[in-house]
């Protein structure tokens, strides 16, 4: 596996209603440790049972794509013992968000990240990333404080699919960094592992307590998420809104002027045209990825050359993903150029629930809703031989 | 009611579980095999998953425990 690099990063981060994990970014470049304690005091301690029933409270689920409740993960770990793993490793193509909070306000990760480990008794806190500044920026962050003295930094190397929970749990532990074949629990081995963004929810939740975390979100789903928003906009960058907030008010706040389509929740995700949808994990929007294709590109081809990406991440260690994703993508390929719809079709029914991972899965999905939202283009390039327009990258595809 | 589990990882599309249970297992386009929902001989089932060369074949007993964290209520091949 090949290290990624971006085509275009987004530098701007905006926020519809107030702040939480991008509070202070208006102002500061990054956050130092002086300015994050102004900013949002000092960390407030909980016990295990305080910490666990606080995050039941606010139902804080994983934002690095599953959507896992934390709580969950925490009742499973034993005492006093044990792991905290940081996954900032980030390998969605188009997301941006945990390493612009690695890098700019990265405290409020530490604070997540070493309140959960004191109060599991846990002994070690791993850091893991892929991006460089991220790295750097945690590690100064490390030395401001003193609280920190069991933190690690690692840099990751590994791909897609290597950001994978328990494919960074192997890479971490000096394995290969790859799926696992048989279904194993991190939290039995002594290892709780989360996502950058949901251990900074954390530090927002202690200090804030259940009730005022709840002012933000919907019932279900309370508080904030980011997002990265990017494609066809005036206004990309990282973004942080209310759980709950409908598309469509983050596609005008971010000027996407007229969306052909759009893709929520990354390449494992799907293509939406509805504007009323509710962004919240309950509606797929697993990392917080939301990419806006206009008029002026074929969606098809697009389709076509992330359907292409994807099967390259198959780690090959499984025989219908291995095989089962490129013919896929050749089918799509074969679509762009005026083909049938049948064996795309076929081969993602083959393909999908077939693997160590949810890798088959999570791009059947994409490659499958991409084609029923494109359903008039797949038309129209099968009568007319193509649509005439270019395809013009707006979804970011790693070289 | 008892179900097959399928180790991805370690399968190599032999090929020899669909020949010895060739009414719950198929095979697809490149080898690879293709599973019933539910298992009807358990017998059966269980030497096709002792038999597997690659050790990627499992019974596993429904209606336990659906996450595979007692072992001892699956039968495993042996590892």
């Amino acid at each position: 596996m090949t290290a990624t690099t971006l085509a275009a990063v987004p530098a701007g981060t905006w926020t519809i209603g107030a702040p939480r994990l991008l509070a202070g970014l208006d102002r500061y470049a990054t956050i130092d440790y002086g300015a994050h304690l102004a900013l949002h005091g000092p960390l407030p301690h909980a016990d295990r049972a305080r910490l666990t029933a606080l995050l039941e409270d606010v139902a804080l689920t994983g934002r690095g794509g599953a959507g896992f409740p934390l709580a969950a993960k925490l009742r499973t770990m034993p005492h006093g013992q044990g792991t905290v793993i940081v996954n900032g490793s980030e390998s969605e193509p188009a997301s941006f968000k945990d390493r612009t909070l690695l890098r700019r306000a990265p405290h409020l990760v530490l604070d997540g990240a070493i309140a959960v480990a004191a109060a599991l008794g846990a002994r070690q806190v791993t850091v893991a990333v892929h991006d460089r500044p991220a790295a750097l920026a945690v590690r100064r962050a490390v030395s401001e404080r003193g609280d920190c003295a069991h933190v690690r930094v690692a840099q990751t190397h590994a791909g897609f699919v290597g950001g994978e929970a328990r494919a960074l749990w192997r890479g971490l532990a000096g394995g290969p960094a790859l799926p696992l074949g048989r279904r194993v629990h991190l939290t039995q081995h002594g290892t709780l592992l989360s996502n950058a963004e949901t251990l900074a929810h954390v530090a927002v939740a202690l200090r804030l307590g259940p009730h005022r975390f709840r002012d933000s979100g919907t019932h279900a789903e309370p508080g904030t998420t980011l997002l990265t928003v990017g494609g066809a906009v005036a206004r990309p960058g990282v973004v942080e809104i209310p759980l709950g907030t409908p598309l469509g008010i983050v596609l005008s706040a971010a000027g996407a002027a007229v969306p052909q389509a759009v893709v929520v929740g990354g390449y494992h995700g799907s293509w939406q045209a509805r504007p009323d949808i509710q962004l919240c994990h309950a509606n797929g929007l697993g990392a917080g990825v939301i990419s806006v294709l206009d008029g002026s590109t074929c969606a098809l081809g697009e389709l076509a050359r992330v359907a292409s990406w994807l099967a390259a991440q198959s780690t090959r260690q499984c025989g219908p993903c291995r095989f089962g994703l490129p013919a896929l993508a050749r089918d799509v390929a074969g679509i762009v150029a005026g083909g049938d719809v049948a064996t795309a079709i076929h081969h993602a029914q083959v393909v999908q629930g077939r693997g160590a991972c949810h890798h088959p899965d999570g791009a059947v999905r994409f490659v499958m809703s991409g084609l029923h939202l494109l359903r008039e283009e797949t038309v129209r390039h099968r009568t007319a031989g193509g649509c005439g327009r270019p395809i013009r990258g707006q979804l970011v595809v790693p070289t | 009611m008892s179900r097959l589990e399928i180790d991805w990882t370690r399968c190599d599309g032999h090929g020899l579980c669909a020949e010895l249970l060739p009414g719950q297992i198929t095979r697809d386009e490149w080898g690879f095999p293709v599973l019933a929902p539910t298992v009807d001989d358990t017998y059966a089932a269980r030497r096709a998953a002792a038999l597997c060369p690659a050790l990627a074949l499992r019974l596993e007993v429904l209606g336990e425990d659906h996450l595979g964290a007692r072992a001892s209520l699956q039968y495993t091949s042996t590892r």
